[in-house]
């Protein structure tokens, strides 16, 4: 009797893994070819100093690895990507948030800020490139046109390697907070409308509903939303590379953008590589730092 | 349990995200993306078939038509077997596509490029074949310009066919403006900064330039130092003999930022675009007087407004008369495109008779109706438009002409000199700390290149 039990138990286990093995396998197979491959091959290629085109390679061992280390230029671009990825995080998800709620307690009859607003994360990133670098521009952008008012000068933002980045840093914002607000106003759906009614019939208001209620729901949403940030902030490449191209000098260069230049524009595609395998490595701790923090705290 | 799970998926996300980078950074893994157009004509070509894969930038008129002509009649008229297949892509992504395409195995059997550093690089990794007896037994041999044959050596052999265009710096001016305050051509730096000075009295932006590209800064800086001490200096610090901290090119980097403060150059210089044409407008709303670029702008005013195009002028950059630098040194392009051949035999002289065909006469006629100045002896008899023809006057009294540094000096050394020069116009570097991370670029460079 009871052997039989196992066996059948047994039957179910294994069915189960099979089942599990052919429905997953799909999404290994083209995990594995598009991304553990070129991964494990960006490794792989670092190791040797190529050019990109030649038939042979020279194994050089750690030596990129070496010169990336002490590479001052990876490491302002190292610098540059935690500034974004600060900033974005402490400007997107706050507006974000702010936005989703107003949009949340104002219903239907606001749907037309809703569409509004959602408007910047439908365009491509090359189109707001071009389309901020000529509102910003010295001569006759938006910005010198209203210091031209108050009677200031042009105003130079992207050219001047001090403000270049954050210029673009609010670019990048008013591009992704739309992101945000949309993530927001999905979390906030998931809050039952009971809670809602509970509180007001307990007496709280709106306000009061919101900062003990709704926020401490929505915590594990701005979790996830901030890691996503964090992540998208320390590989971006595109907008930059379209509105200042790493520029003035390396004021706005970027490990992504760096990896470029070496990979395709300089012809040191192993350097490259290595760079690459640096991000890599780079993302993926401070990806891992983060959510240790952020969960340690939830336990707390 | 739970915990586990999600490192896993943010381990597997941050590999997710990063792997559309980590798939450029791979070489090999790039090859589909070459070889999505062409990858199996070459594929095919290179298996024996009588078709040969040519590449080029003839994507709009009227390259196009010129590429198309001579294919065409090469196509219609060999006795070779042979046919060509042309295959256009767009100036900005070709030379990605083609160290992709060389990456994976999928060159093309000829292809055009704009002669220079990645030129030998694609020469030196065994994409180029020396075509010196074809060459020597050709009639283009004599057409062409000497300085147009010598961009197109390299290590003593012939490895191009040179036939777009002849593109020199020079100064283009606004004639009326120049005019209307009793300023003439100038024949001395000294004159030039003057005429500078009388613009700015009368609250115009002497020079047009949009430096976001940072080559167009380059031009300014280019002419300067082979003004100051000719080529030499430059000739010898690619060879590893000289520096690129000698004193013509600090000199030049001074006088760049001499010109900053004086206010030559238009507000927030380093953030305007040339690609979208931030100078040239200030040509036409004549808010600028002067622009010193390729001659290729005289195409470009052309197109734009021929209205516009009757008040334009061009002198060659002035000498500076404290040095003893040859004035005649041009920096420029005899050619603008080269033809390098990756294929051998039989193959490679029917793609030279399709290289010969882009410098038929007809072909040239055509070239120069759209105003073109391909790089043969004697075009200056075909040439009608006046500022052209200086240009080429020019270039044939040239002693030397010096292909620009970003195209001529190795891919890190030219990005370096871009970078550092951007800065120095920003007053963000001295010169000589530019020309120090130049120099390092090229010890680099030269290091590797011995090991």
């Amino acid at each position: 009797m009871g052997g039989k039990e196992i066996s059948l138990e047994k039957l179910r286990q294994r069915d189960t893994r099979r089942v599990a093995a052919l429905f997953l396998a799909p999404v290994a197979i083209l995990m594995a070819i598009y991304v553990i491959y070129p991964i494990i091959d960006t490794f792989i290629t670092s190791t040797y100093q190529w050019n990109g085109i030649s038939a042979g390679k020279k194994f050089i061992g750690i030596g990129n690895w070496k010169t990336l280390l002490a590479d001052s230029s990876f490491w302002i671009a190292f610098r540059n990507n935690l500034v974004i990825m600060v900033l974005s995080i402490c400007i997107q998800i706050p507006i974000g948030l702010a936005l989703a709620t107003f949009l949340d307690f104002g219903g239907k009859k606001l749907t037309v800020f809703k569409v509004i607003w959602f408007i910047p994360l439908l365009m491509s990133s090359v189109a707001i490139g071009f389309l901020f670098t000529y509102a910003l521009a010295t001569n006759g952008g938006l910005v010198s046109t209203i210091s031209g008012w108050f009677g200031g000068g042009n105003v130079d933002l992207l050219g001047n390697p001090k403000t270049a980045l954050l210029t673009v840093i609010m670019v990048i914002c008013w591009q992704f907070t739309p992101f945000y607000m949309v993530y927001f106003m999905a979390a906030f759906t998931n809050i039952p409308y009971d809670v809602f009614e509970a509180a007001r019939i307990d007496g709280a208001t709106r306000g009061q509903y919101f900062w003990k209620i709704a926020f401490p729901l929505l915590v594990p949403s701005m979790k996830s939303a901030a890691i996503l940030s964090m992540v998208g902030s320390l590989k971006y490449f595109d907008l930059i590379y379209v509105m200042t191209g790493g520029g003035p000098g390396t004021s706005t260069e970027l490990m992504a953008t760096y990896m470029y230049k070496q990979s395709f524009s300089t012809f040191n595609m192993g350097y490259g590589s290595a760079v690459a395998g640096g991000m890599f490595i780079l993302i993926s701790m401070v990806s891992l730092i983060t959510m240790k923090l952020l969960n340690g705290k939830e336990e707390a | 349990m739970k915990r586990r799970m999600a490192k896993l998926m943010a381990l597997s996300m941050a590999a997710a995200m990063i792997a559309s980078l980590a798939a450029c950074g791979g070489g090999d893994s790039g090859s589909g993306d070459g070889g999505s157009s062409s990858g199996g004509d070459s594929g095919s070509a290179s298996g024996g078939d009588k078709e040969i894969v040519y590449w080029n930038i003839g994507t709009e008129s009227p390259d196009k038509d010129v590429i198309t002509k001579a294919v065409e009649k090469f196509n219609s008229e060999t006795e070779s077997g042979y046919t060509v297949t042309s295959v256009p892509t767009q100036n900005d992504t070709y030379k990605e596509k083609l160290v992709v395409a060389m990456s994976s195995g999928e060159c093309p059997d000829m292809y055009s490029c704009w002669s220079g550093g990645p030129m030998y690089e694609y020469i030196d990794s065994g994409f180029g074949q020396p075509i010196d007896d074809l060459f020597n037994a050709s009639e283009i041999k004599d057409k062409l310009m000497e300085s147009a044959v010598s961009q197109a050596t390299y290590n003593d052999h012939v490895y191009a066919v040179p036939y777009q265009n002849i593109s020199m710096s020079g100064i283009f001016y606004n004639k009326e403006m120049f005019d209307k305050y009793k300023l003439k051509e100038p024949e001395t730096l000294a004159d030039l900064e003057n005429i500078c000075d009388t613009l700015k009295k009368n609250d115009i932006t002497p020079f047009a330039l949009a430096n976001s590209s940072k080559w167009t800064g380059s031009m300014y800086y280019m002419n300067l130092a082979a003004r100051y001490g000719g080529l030499e200096p430059f000739q010898k610090a690619v060879a590893g003999e000289g520096k690129f901290t000698d004193d013509c090119f600090i000199k030049a980097g001074e006088k760049v930022q001499e010109w900053v403060e004086a206010g030559y150059f238009p507000d927030g210089v380093n953030s305007l675009s040339e690609d979208d044409g931030q100078a040239k407008q200030l040509m036409y709303q004549e808010t600028a007087g002067m622009l010193l670029c390729g001659s290729w702008y005289t195409g470009t005013f052309a197109t734009d407004s021929a209205e516009f195009y009757e008040k334009i002028g061009w002198f060659p950059f002035p000498a500076i008369e404290e040095s003893d630098a040859d004035p005649s040194i041009m920096i420029g392009t005899v050619g603008d495109q080269f033809i390098v051949f990756n294929c051998e035999g039989e193959k490679l002289e029917a793609a030279f008779e399709c290289a010969e065909k882009h410098l038929d006469e007809e072909v040239i006629d055509f070239e120069v109706e759209n105003g073109k100045i391909p790089p043969v002896q004697g075009i200056e008899s075909k040439l009608t438009d006046s500022i052209t023809k200086e240009v080429v006057e020019a270039a044939n009294n040239a002693s030397e002409i010096q292909l620009w540094y970003d195209q001529y000096l190795p891919p890190a050394v030219a990005t370096a000199h871009l970078d550092g020069l951007q800065e120095v116009f920003g007053l963000t570097k001295t010169p000589q700390e530019a020309q120090e991370a130049m120099q390092k670029a090229m010890d680099d460079y030269l290091a590797n290149k011995a090991e």
